[in-house]
């Protein structure tokens, strides 16, 4: 595993902000950690980089463990923050070759490299250029090219494309997908569903400090159900609706119109001849029954609302 | 502790505060009051001290420093940290080397520069004896740079401190000067009472009488004592930095 924690707790105060989170990072994956506000996406974003101890547990990266051995793994973490915290007065490549000379870089090395970085995710022109005149968007690029300093295994990326614009976020994704395809495992919290179901492989998902789904982002989309059924019928009645809700694949019901009921099932076989069944033998006029598969967008409100 | 990560963060440091106005500001303040306190020696201040053994350049630099300099190290020191916890720059410190030695590569460069500063008075001093014809005071001299460095090298490792627990600048200079009134309170608070131990002050006066008259023979212990009890006054408060930065979320 490229990351690991074990029985995390977290506490500011008397609160648990994080409770018995134990996650798992496969190396090579990009994996999305989804939660709402508040949930405590960033708090563990801080505990794996090494910005603030747990109250209890373990944190292991790259097998070792961050609690004794924090300096090694700070030499293969890259760390991409929430808030931009560059010095204004000071220019992309001051900034890159100061942080790679703490990650170890000699001062011609980390030249070198910050130059080519800088090059790789579009800064090559504004080098020279002071970061308090940068875009939100070209911070971003350098907050990206600074954890890839000095070849890390692991990059941390905490809401990534947050405030970002189309274009911008298009050009994160690449970044992120062509540092992946050098090996780099990427771990990166998001609000963004879409975002995640574009890039990432995995996903886990935070509800209010717990750990309640993860997964590969396939079998997260069919984590409660794997699909949803609409169908129309033009009679359609409370009791049809209890039938229905009474069948043992059937997760839930959703009335979106009067006559249109979303039925969210959960099974391997195809269900639709059952459903149209159960109705037409309660009196119903069926119009409608089509199924569509379950987005991550679906699959995370059903996670968390379930789980509330 | 790594020494070369504490090397590259006081170098970035000293980087960025020869290109800030306020170090050069502040640092020529101090140097031109110690410059006017002796010009001006003999027309207004002189009734402070006798004259039998020569003026005492270095001894009247002495005392700008003990006054002055408390507050020009809190200006130059209060932010030290504060500013990059409240910016969020510190992230991308701390997340490649060890806190550590993120303090301690702050405190070598606040040390650093405030031991130029002695450095810039204490030569200042040796031209003015030179030029004003009085007798060679090496021994003063180094003395008066010994002595501030480590008495300024106390303040810089209290504000170091308030800077490390302060969440953002106001709070921290604020903190500071609460804490240097404390400090001044305790002094003052006259011979029989234990709190002036606690101040820099009663040290940085106390050396004083050593400037004024070098004690020979065994009186040579109590110089080396004075300089080990600054020296650990420091170290308490750094140490303190260093266990803050250690619990501390960031």
């Amino acid at each position: 595993m490229a990351i690991s924690t074990k029985n995390l707790y977290k506490k500011y105060g008397s609160r648990f902000v994080l409770e018995n989170l134990s996650l798992n990072v496969e190396k090579g994956s990009i994996y999305g950690f989804l939660g709402q506000n508040g949930a405590g996406k960033t708090t563990t974003i801080k505990l794996l980089s090494g910005l603030s101890t747990p109250a209890q547990g373990q944190i292991f990266v790259d097998g070792m463990d961050l609690s004794s051995e924090s300096g090694k793994i700070k030499q293969i973490l890259g760390l991409v923050p929430q808030d931009s915290g560059f010095y204004d007065e000071r220019t992309a490549l001051s900034h890159m070759v100061y942080y790679g000379r703490l990650k170890g870089l000699s001062k011609k090395e980390s030249l070198e490299q910050s130059r080519v970085l800088l090059d790789q995710v579009g800064l090559g022109n504004e080098m020279f250029k002071r970061v308090g005149y940068f875009s939100h968007g070209m911070k971003t690029r350098l907050g990206i090219a600074q954890a890839l300093l000095n070849d890390p295994k692991i990059l941390i990326l905490d809401e990534p494309t947050n405030g970002l614009d189309p274009v911008g976020i298009r050009q994160i994704r690449q970044i992120l997908r062509e540092c992946n395809n050098e090996g780099i495992t990427i771990f990166l919290s998001s609000h963004n569903l879409l975002e995640i179901q574009e890039i990432c492989t995995h996903v886990g998902i935070l509800n209010k400090g717990k750990l309640i789904a993860e997964s590969t982002i396939e079998k997260i989309r069919h984590l409660e159900s794997n699909g949803v059924i609409t169908i129309g019928v033009y009679n359609l009645s409370s009791e049809m609706i209890s039938l229905i809700e009474n069948l043992k694949f059937v997760v839930k019901t959703e009335l979106k119109a009067e006559h249109i009921l979303e039925i969210f099932v959960n099974s391997r076989t195809d269900v639709k001849p059952e459903i149209n069944r159960l109705i037409v033998e309660s009196g119903g006029q069926v119009f409608k029954l089509i199924e569509n598969s379950l987005s991550l967008e679906d699959a995370f409100f059903d996670a968390t609302r379930i789980k509330l | 502790m790594n020494f070369s990560e504490i090397q590259i963060i006081g170098e970035d440091e000293t980087f960025k505060g020869l290109k800030s106005k306020y170090v050069w500001l502040f640092g020529g303040i101090f140097v031109f009051l110690c410059f006017l306190a002796m010009h001006y020696y003999s027309t207004y201040i002189s009734f402070l001290f006798p004259i039998s053994k020569g003026i005492p350049y270095s001894l009247i630099s002495y005392i700008v420093v003990l006054s002055i300099g408390p507050f020009i190290t809190l200006i130059t020191s209060f932010d030290i940290v504060s500013s990059e916890i409240e910016t969020g720059s510190v992230r991308y410190i701390i997340s490649k080397v060890h806190r550590s030695s993120f303090i301690l590569g702050k405190f070598f460069f606040l040390f650093l520069v405030f031991i130029s500063v002695s450095t810039g008075i204490a030569l200042i001093s040796l031209i003015y004896q030179y030029s004003e014809g009085n007798a060679f005071q090496l021994k003063n001299i180094v003395l008066f740079w010994i002595f501030s460095s480590l008495y300024l090298g106390c303040f810089i490792s209290i504000f170091l401190f308030i800077s490390t627990l302060s969440v953002n600048n106001k709070i921290s200079f604020t903190m500071s000067m609460i804490f240097l009134g404390i400090l001044v309170f305790f002094f003052l608070q006259g011979q029989d009472n234990y709190l002036k131990y606690l101040t820099p002050f009663f040290y940085g006066v106390k050396n004083m009488e050593f400037m004024k008259d070098f004690p020979a023979g065994a009186g040579y212990l109590t110089v080396f004592e004075s300089l080990f009890s600054m020296f650990l006054y420091m170290l308490v408060f750094l140490s303190m930095s260093l266990l803050a930065i250690k619990r501390r979320d960031l």
